[in-house]
């Protein structure tokens, strides 16, 4: 199977893929893939500006798959699907200082806001049944009972690819790495420390709109030659940092030599050999890069 | 297929250390012999639950504590290599001095942020006689030390059960009293298979939300009947 290319892109010059895969312990215990992954083209709010030009929007979760958060693969989709829907209200054309606080202040609540009033409609429709609960013990079964949305625990990765900047946020664990065009790869956001083991910060916290981390990175210059978000069980499937890191400019290198089918037939085989040789835990990837002027035509 | 990206892949590090109690008193009735026996009988079947997940390396050391403490197997040691080598007794109970080189060990670096938690198992049948509190606060500065999965065993009725429960650090968890071979043998089991299978495979927690143990440890045997039980011989 492979990677699956995101049509419709090229206004903004940018590509995508995404891919996703169920972990190899998951495999092994029955578990679902509680991960999700969508890449879309956006029309986002411009005020008085004529410029329709829509943002590409990147959105990645991580379902927590622990026994108090049963359905943690739902609400990784509805995660996903949120962020994609309030990037709409994005004010594209604002000045960068409204744009800023509007990513740093209004986005995490709205994204928040919004994850918890698809949970409750989501609960209202499919309330939490007497046998999800019996598999609970007494004090789990009590605090899904006080906070039902805990059944949904997520993680949220996003980002917004517009003409003149890139927003970056992250909700606990998993990944986002730049590759410049000389090859440079970075971290637009640095490791967050409370995330060690398996601890996260998560959309059914109380204060999730507070642990939520944003970047805005003004494009002065030339933009990012390829963005790589991931779930964490990429990162986990390497010896150390470097391997990982290594796999960016890998794709980079990939993409820009011989084009987007050096990359999306191999993606799922890739990721699926990841989890089985490295971390056995589900493995999401969306891939945004800008083919070079002059290199291979995209398919 | 097209040359993989990225570096060398490799299963995530799972660090299990016993912590044992070597002084004098445990020579008494035949406890050390016990634990000796106790940990070389798990060893098997801690492997068998180790191969039922690949994806997790479990690293095995044992430290012990007496009149000072020392490594008796230092380096992170593949279970299918472990070897037990049975421990001696003499004098003290220099369990804090005991938690400080494990804390030594759960430093960043050598440990990896992409490691699993580990699991730390401290034996003792009595009471400290060194600075058990720094020794502890010590493992609980280290982000590994505080989320470890820490498990106590007491053997005997002298065990200080609060100095254990401190170390377990969640009142959801107590210490497992052991006061016969059985008893022993039943525990060591249940901690080198149910803790070793679950901490090996951790889903994720919420950060804050998990209001105790990050790891979802299983029951414990079953405690026996009365605090006294007719075969209890420590």
């Amino acid at each position: 199977m492979s990677g699956d290319p995101v049509t419709g892109t090229a206004a903004t010059g940018w590509q995508a893929l995404r891919a996703s895969v169920r972990g190899a312990a998951h495999r092994r215990t029955g578990l679902p893939n509680q991960d999700a992954v969508r890449i879309a083209r956006r029309a986002v709010a411009n005020g008085a500006d004529d410029d329709d030009t829509p943002a590409l929007v990147l959105a990645l979760a991580d379902g927590h798959g622990s026994a108090k958060c049963f359905r943690s693969q739902q609400g990784a989709r509805l995660a996903v699907a949120v962020a994609l829907q309030t990037a709409g209200s994005l004010p594209l054309a604002a000045p960068p200082s409204q744009r800023k606080r509007w990513a740093e202040e209004q986005w995490p609540v709205t994204l928040v806001r919004g994850w918890q009033a698809a949970v409750t409609r989501r609960l209202e429709r499919q309330p939490l049944t007497a046998a999800e609960l019996a598999a609970l013990d007494e004090h789990g079964r009590q605090q899904v009972e006080i906070q039902p949305t805990l059944a949904y625990g997520s993680t949220l990765l996003s980002v917004i690819v517009a003409p003149a900047f890139i927003l970056y946020l992250q909700l606990g664990d998993g990944d986002l790495l730049t590759v410049s065009a000389d090859g440079t790869v970075a971290r637009p956001l640095p490791p967050d420390a409370r995330l060690i083991g398996n601890e996260t910060t998560s959309l059914c916290a109380p204060r999730a709109a507070d642990d939520i981390r944003v970047y805005c990175q003004t494009l002065a210059g030339a933009p990012p030659a390829l963005i790589l978000a991931a779930t964490d069980g990429y990162a986990n499937a390497f010896r150390d940092d470097a391997g990982f890191r290594q796999v960016a400019h890998d794709l980079w290198t990939m993409l820009r030599d011989e084009g987007e089918a050096a990359v999306s037939p191999h993606l799922h085989g890739w990721l699926d050999e990841a989890s089985r040789q490295g971390s056995g835990d589900d493995i999401s990837v969306g891939i945004l890069w800008r083919a070079p002027p002059d290199g291979p035509p995209a398919c | 297929m097209a040359k993989r990206p990225g570096g060398e892949l490799a299963t995530r590090p799972l660090h299990f250390i016993w912590i044992a109690d070597c002084s004098g008193s445990m020579s008494v009735d035949g406890k050390i012999q016990s634990l000796n026996t106790a940990i070389r009988e798990a060893l098997p079947h801690m492997r068998a639950v180790a191969d039922e997940n690949p994806n997790a390396e479990v690293l095995v050391r044992a430290l012990a504590f007496a009149s000072g403490a020392q490594w008796q197997v230092s380096q992170p040691t593949a279970v299918a290599d472990f070897k037990w080598t049975d421990l001696q007794t003499n004098g003290l109970t220099d369990m804090g001095l005991g938690l400080r080189m494990v804390a030594e060990q759960l430093r960043m670096p050598p440990m990896t942020d992409r490691a699993l938690p580990p699991v730390l198992v401290l034996i003792s049948d009595g009471q400290p006689t060194d600075d058990f509190t720094g020794g502890l606060a010590a493992l609980m500065q280290e982000p590994w030390g505080k989320k470890a999965v820490r498990i106590a065993i007491a053997i005997g009725e002298d065990a200080d059960t609060e100095v254990l429960q401190r170390f377990i650090g969640h009142t959801e968890l107590k210490p497992l009293q052991a006061n016969n071979p059985e008893t022993l043998v039943r525990h060591i089991k249940w901690v080198s298979t149910a803790v070793l299978k679950s901490a090996s495979a951790p889903a994720s927690q919420a950060v804050g939300l998990a209001a105790g143990l990050n790891v979802p440890i299983p029951a414990p045997p079953a405690a026996a009947t009365g605090p006294q039980a007719p075969d209890d011989v420590w």
